[in-house]
C-alpha cells in the first residue's frame, strides 16, 4: 500500500502552484467552487459580523460602567443589546467554525478533492451574504429592540422596529447553515479517501457530523418560526398573541427546539477543535477516541429534548417542566465524557505549549464553569432564581466565547500556517491569548455574581450598590478587546512579512498536515490513501517525521 | 447481470432498473386513488361513537399509508441505500420528537387532557 | 457508503461527472443522499406549520372544524387527485428516461406540468372564494362590499374587484355579505352554539374541552358563547390554513420552474440509462410535495365533515 510521502523538503519555497495562487482575479473568487477559497471568504465576512458585534458590545459595557442609563436611551439600549446578540449568534457564531474551520479542513481531513457539493456551498456563502445584507440593511434603517430571542407578543404586536426585515435577514440565512450541513453529511459519507473509515475520522469531522444533523434537522424549524412571526406581523392575526386567541408559549417552543439545539451548533465544533489540539499537542492517542465521538451525535441528538428549561417561567406545565429540567440533567453526561477524557489524555502526555493549545487549555477550564453554570439554571428551582438575571448571561458568554470563540482562535492559529502557507508570531500569539483569558475572566466572572445578587439582564440602569462588579466586568471587556484585536495586527502581518510555513510545522500525523501548505487546488498532488489509525503518533503512522524536521529547520535557518 | 456488476456504486445495484415497472406504478396509483375516494367518505361518517377523534385517526392512517406506498415505490425508497431509508424516517422521528415535547406541556396544563 | 476506492487505472471522464468524484457512481450516490437531506430539511419546515396546527387546534377543536366545513371538501379532493396523476406522471417520467425514451420523457413532463397548472388553478380558484366570502384572515384582504351596495343580478363568481352583492351568496334568511373594510367575517355560530347549550346543561359533558368552555364564553365559565372571541379562533384557523396550503403552492411554483427545466434538458436528450439522476432528483421533490398535501388535505378540510349529521 502505498502511503503519501510526507514532504518533498524544501517544497516551500518554490512556487509551487496552490490554492491561493491559482488565479487571482475576483472572478476567480466569486464563482469558486473550491472550498478553501470558499473559506476564506468565510472567514472575512464572519470577521467583519464579529467585529460589528463586538462594537455593540463594547458599547453595552461602556452604558453599564455608571448605574444610571445616562450613556444610551432606554430604547437605545435595548436596540443595542438585541443587534449585539443577533449578528454574534446567527451571523458570527453560528458560521464561524463550520463554514470557515469544517468548510477547509474536512476534505482535507478525509481526504477528497472538495466536498460532494461544491456548487451548494457557493451558494450556501451567497445565501448568508444575502441574508446579511438584509439584516445589516435593517440595522441602519433603525434596527430591532426584541432581543436576539424575538418574543412574541412584543415581537409580534408592540414592537415598533424593523423585526420583519431582520426576521426575514435570519430566515434566509438558515438556509445557508441548512445547505451547509447538507453538504458535510454528505461528504462525510460518500467521499471518504480509501482506507479512511470511520473510526480513523479525526474527531473534528465527528463534532461537524453532529453539527450538521442539527443544522438539518433543526434550523428549518427556527426558520418556519420566524417566518410565522413576520406574517403575523404584517396580518395581524395571532397564532403567537394572546390578544387574538394565540398562544406566545407555542413560539416559545417552537423558537427554542432550535435554539438549544443551537446553543450545540455553538460549541461542538469547538469541542472538535478541542479534541484535536488535546491530543496532537500532547502527542498521545486521545483517551476513549471512541466516547468521543459518540458523545458529539449524543449532545446532538438528546440536545434536541431539552428546550423546556429555557421556559421553566414562561407558563409552561409544570409537569412538562420536571421531565425538561431532569433531560437537561441528562444531557451534560456527554459533555463530562469529553472533559474526563481530555483531561485523562493529557495524563503522562508529552505536552507543548504552544499557541493553540494555550486556547485549548483555556477552552477545558472555561467549559468547566460554563457547563457547571448551566447545570445550577437547569435545576428547576434555582432557576427561578437565577432565569433572566446576569446568571445567564455569564453562563452562555462562558460556553460561547469561554467555549467557542476561544476554540476558534485556537483552531485559527493551529490551521493558519495551513491556510496561508505563513507562520505568525509565537511570541505575540501567546500575549494575546493570556490577554484574552485573562480579560475573559475579568469580564464574565463578575457577572456571574451580579446575576446571583439578582440584577436583571436586558436593562441600562442597576442599582448603585452593583457598580463596582460591573466596573470590574467593563475594565476585562477591554482587555478582552484588546486581546481579540491583536491577532488581526499579527495574522496580517505574517501575510505579509512572515516566515513561509512548513508542509507540517507540527509534526503531526493528520491527513491535513500531509499536504503542502497552503494545498493545492485538490487537495492532494496524489489521491491519498490512509493505512494509519488517526491519532497515531508512532512510526506506524507512515509519517516522515525527520524529513518533516528537517523541513521546519530549514525553514527556521 | 454482468452489466450491473461493473457498476459497483451505482445505488441501484441489485435491482432491475424497472423497478416495479408500469404496472406496478399504475397499481400504486389506484392505491392511491381509493386512499384518497376512501378518506373522503370516512370523514363523512361520524365515528366519535368510537372514541372522539377517531375520524382523525382513521383520516392520519390513511395518509401514511399514501405517504408510504409514495415514498417506497414513486421515490424509489424500497431500492434505496439503508442511509436514504434512515433520512426519511429520521426526518419523520424528530418532527415526533417536537410534537411529543410540545405537547407534554399543553396536555398537562391546567385545561390540558390530563390536567386534573 | 464505504470508503471508495480508487483505480490506479487512467479515469475516464464521463460526460456529467463532476470533478471531486472519481466516478459516476460516487457522483449519483452523493446527490440522492443530498436530496434526502434536503427532503428531510423539508420535513422540518412543514413540522414546524404542523406543530403550530396541533396545538392551536388542540386548543380550539371546535372553532377548526368550524373553519374546516367552510372549506370546499370536493375542491380539495379533486385537487388531491390531481397531484397523485401529476405524480404518476412523474414517476414514469423518471421510468422513461432510464430507458432513453426521449419522446415519452417530454410528453410526460408536460404532462406532470398540466396537472400542476390545473393544481393551482384549482387553488386560485378556491382562494378567490375566500376572499369574496370574507374568510382571508387578513383584515383588508377580502372583498370589500357597503351597507347599502347594490344586490347584483348574477349567480356564480364573484371576481376580485367586483364590489356588488351576489344573490347566491348568503343562506336563505341570512344576512346579505357586508363588508365595507374587507374584514375577516365569519357568520355561522350554530355549531358552537349547538354544544355550548349542550354543555350548560350537561355540565360534566364533553362537548367543549375545558379551555374551550373558557375561552369561547364571555367570561369564563359562563358557557354563554361570545361570538367574537369564537370567530378569532376561527380566524387562526384560516391563517394556519393560508399559511400552509400557501408555502405548499410556493413549492408547486418552485416544482414547476425544475420542471421546465427538465423539460428543456429532456428536450435535448441529456438522459439516458448512464445519466438519469436530475430527473430523479426533480421527481424526488415533486413526490415530497405531493406527500404534503396528503397530509394537507384530511387535516385542512376534512376534520369537521361529521359534524354535517347534526343538520345545523
Ligand atoms: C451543560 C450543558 C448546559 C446546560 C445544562 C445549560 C442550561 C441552560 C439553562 C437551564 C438555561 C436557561 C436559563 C434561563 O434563561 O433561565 C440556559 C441558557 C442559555 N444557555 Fe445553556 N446550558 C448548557 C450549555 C450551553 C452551551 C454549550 C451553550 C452555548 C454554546 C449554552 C448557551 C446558552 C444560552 C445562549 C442561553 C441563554 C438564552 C437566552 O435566554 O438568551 N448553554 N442554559
Ligand atoms: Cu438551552
Amino acid at each position: 500500500m502505498e502511503t503519501v510521502g510526507a514532504i518533498e523538503t524544501g517544497s516551500y519555497g518554490t512556487a509551487k502552484l496552490n490554492y491561493l495562487n491559482n488565479g487571482s482575479t475576483l472572478k476567480s473568487w466569486l464563482l469558486t467552487k473550491d472550498h478553501k477559497r470558499i473559506a476564506i471568504m468565510y472567514l472575512i465576512s464572519v470577521s467583519v459580523f464579529f467585529l460589528m458585534g463586538g462594537l455593540y458590545a463594547a458599547t453595552i459595557r461602556l452604558e453599564l460602567l455608571t448605574p444610571a442609563s445616562d450613556l444610551l436611551e432606554t430604547g437605545t439600549y435595548n436596540k443595542v443589546f438585541t443587534q449585539h446578540g443577533i449578528l454574534m449568534v446567527f451571523f458570527f457564531l453560528i458560521p464561524s467554525i463550520p463554514a470557515v474551520l469544517g468548510n477547509f479542513l474536512i476534505p482535507i481531513m478525509i481526504g477528497a478533492k472538495d466536498l460532494a457539493l461544491p456548487r451548494i456551498n457557493l451558494l450556501s456563502l451567497y445565501i448568508y451574504w444575502l441574508g446579511g445584507a438584509i439584516t445589516l440593511w435593517a440595522l441602519m434603517q433603525g434596527g430591532v429592540d426584541t432581543g436576539w430571542t424575538f418574543y412574541t407578543p412584543y415581537s409580534t404586536t408592540f414592537s415598533n422596529t424593523y423585526v420583519l426585515a431582520v426576521g426575514v435577514g435570519i430566515f434566509i440565512n438558515g438556509f445557508s447553515s441548512i445547505l451547509t450541513g447538507v453538504n458535510f453529511l454528505v461528504t462525510i459519507h460518500t467521499m471518504r479517501a480509501p482506507g479512511m473509515t470511520w473510526f480513523r475520522l479525526p474527531l473534528f469531522v465527528w463534532a461537524h457530523y453532529a453539527v450538521s444533523l442539527i443544522f438539518v434537522l433543526g434550523t428549518p424549524v427556527v426558520a418556519i418560526t420566524l417566518l410565522l412571526v413576520a406574517i403575523e406581523r404584517v396580518a395581524h392575526v395571532g397564532i403567537f398573541d394572546p390578544a387574538l386567541g394565540g398562544d406566545p408559549i407555542l413560539f416559545q417552543h417552537m423558537f427554542w427546539f432550535y435554539s438549544h439545539p443551537a446553543v450545540y451548533i455553538m460549541v461542538l465544533p469547538g469541542m472538535g477543535i478541542v479534541s484535536e489540539l488535546i491530543a496532537n499537542f500532547a502527542r498521545k492517542r486521545i483517551f476513549g477516541y471512541e466516547f468521543v465521538a459518540f458523545s458529539s451525535i449524543g449532545l446532538a441528538v438528546f440536545g434536541f429534548l431539552v428546550w423546556g428549561h429555557h421556559m421553566f417561567v414562561s407558563g409552561q406545565s409544570m409537569y412538562a417542566s420536571l421531565v425538561f429540567s431532569f433531560l437537561t440533567m441528562v444531557v451534560a453526561i456527554p459533555s463530562a465524557i469529553k472533559m474526563f477524557n481530555w483531561t485523562a489524555t493529557l495524563y503522562q502526555g508529552s505536552i507543548s505549549f504552544d499557541t493553540p493549545m494555550l486556547y485549548g487549555l483555556a477552552f477545558m477550564g472555561l467549559f468547566l464553569i460554563g457547563g457547571f453554570t448551566g447545570l445550577y439554571l437547569g435545576a428547576l428551582g434555582l432557576n427561578v432564581h437565577l432565569t433572566d438575571t446576569y446568571f445567564v448571561i455569564g453562563h452562555f458568554h462562558y460556553v460561547m466565547v469561554g467555549g467557542q470563540v476561544i476554540a476558534y482562535l485556537g483552531g485559527l492559529h493551529y490551521w493558519w500556517p495551513k491556510m496561508t502557507g505563513k507562520m505568525y508570531s509565537e511570541f505575540w500569539g501567546r500575549v494575546a491569548a493570556m490577554l484574552i483569558f485573562v480579560g475573559f475572566n475579568l469580564t464574565f466572572f463578575p457577572q456571574l455574581i451580579l446575576g446571583y445578587l439578582g440584577m436583571p439582564r436586558r436593562y441600562a440602569a442597576y442599582p448603585p450598590e452593583m457598580q463596582v462588579l460591573n466596573i470590574f466586568s467593563s475594565a476585562g471587556a477591554s482587555v478582552l478587546g484588546v486581546g481579540l484585536t491583536m491577532p488581526v495586527f499579527y495574522f496580517i502581518h505574517s501575510l505579509i512579512k512572515g516566515k513561509p510555513a512548513p508542509d507540517n510545522p507540527w509534526l503531526l500525523p493528520g491527513l491535513e498536515w500531509r499536504t503542502s501548505s497552503p494545498p493545492p487546488t485538490e487537495n492532494f498532488d496524489k489521491p491519498p490513501v490512509v493505512t494509519w489509525e488517526v491519532y497515531d503518533f508512532s512510526d506506524e503512522s507512515g509519517l516522515d517525521i525527520e524529513a518533516a524536521k528537517r523541513e521546519a529547520a530549514a525553514v527556521n535557518a | 447481470m454482468a452489466e450491473q456488476t461493473t457498476e459497483h456504486h451505482n445505488p441501484h445495484v441489485e435491482v432491475p432498473n424497472e423497478h416495479i415497472g408500469i404496472p406496478g406504478y399504475l397499481g400504486v396509483f389506484t392505491v392511491l386513488v381509493v386512499g384518497t375516494i376512501l378518506t373522503y367518505y370516512v370523514a363523512l361518517m361520524d365515528l366519535d361513537w368510537i372514541f372522539p377523534g377517531a375520524n382523525t385517526l382513521v383520516a392520519l392512517g390513511i395518509a401514511f399509508t399514501k405517504m408510504t406506498v409514495v415514498g417506497l415505490f414513486f421515490m424509489h425508497v424500497r431500492w434505496s441505500p439503508r442511509l436514504v431509508w434512515m433520512s426519511a424516517v429520521g426526518a419523520f422521528f424528530w418532527l415526533s420528537i417536537m410534537f411529543a415535547y410540545t405537547m407534554q406541556d399543553y396536555l398537562t396544563r391546567g385545561t390540558g387532557f390530563f390536567g386534573h | 457508503m464505504s470508503a471508495h476506492s480508487h483505480s490506479d487505472k487512467f479515469v475516464y471522464h464521463e460526460p456529467g461527472l463532476q470533478h471531486q468524484f472519481d466516478d459516476m457512481g460516487q457522483q449519483e450516490e452523493s446527490v440522492s443522499l443530498g436530496m434526502w437531506l434536503f427532503l428531510a430539511q423539508e420535513i422540518m419546515f412543514f413540522g414546524g406549520l404542523f406543530t403550530a396546527y396541533l396545538v392551536m387546534r388542540s386548543k380550539y377543536p371546535l372553532a377548526f372544524a368550524s373553519g374546516s366545513n367552510h372549506l370546499d371538501a370536493f375542491l380539495g379532493g379533486a385537487n388531491t387527485l390531481v397531484l397523485i396523476v401529476s405524480s404518476l406522471t412523474m414517476a414514469l417520467t423518471v421510468y422513461y428516461a432510464q430507458k432513453g425514451n426521449r419522446n415519452m420523457q417530454v410528453g410526460l413532463i408536460v404532462l406532470t406540468m398540466l396537472f400542476g397548472l390545473t393544481f393551482l388553478g384549482i387553488k386560485a380558484y378556491e382562494y378567490t372564494d375566500k376572499y369574496n366570502h370574507g374568510l382571508v384572515p387578513m383584515a383588508g384582504l377580502n372583498r370589500r362590499v357597503k351597507a347599502d351596495a347594490p344586490v347584483a343580478e348574477h349567480v356564480g363568481l364573484v371576481l376580485p374587484g367586483e364590489t356588488a352583492v351576489s344573490a347566491s351568496e348568503a343562506k336563505p334568511g341570512a344576512e346579505p355579505y357586508v363588508n365595507p373594510h374587507g374584514e375577516f367575517q365569519w357568520r355561522e355560530y350554530e355549531l358552537v352554539q349547538h354544544m355550548m347549550d349542550k354543555q350548560r346543561a350537561e355540565p360534566n359533558g364533553h362537548y367543549l374541552t375545558l379551555n374551550e368552555q373558557l375561552t369561547y364564553s364571555t367570561s369564563p365559565g359562563s358557557l354563554i358563547l361570545d361570538k367574537d372571541k369564537f370567530r378569532d379562533k376561527v380566524r387562526i384557523f384560516f391563517y394556519i390554513y393560508f399559511v400552509m396550503t400557501g408555502l405548499h403552492a410556493l413549492h408547486m411554483i418552485i416544482g414547476l420552474g425544475i420542471m421546465t427545466w427538465l423539460l428543456w434538458m429532456a428536450y435535448k436528450s441529456t438522459f439516458n440509462a448512464e445519466y438519469f439522476s436530475p430527473v430523479e432528483m426533480s421527481g424526488l421533490y415533486w413526490h415530497f410535495v405531493d406527500i404534503v398535501w396528503i397530509f394537507l388535505f384530511p387535516l385542512l378540510y376534512l376534520l369537521g365533515r361529521h359534524y354535517e349529521h347534526l343538520g345545523l
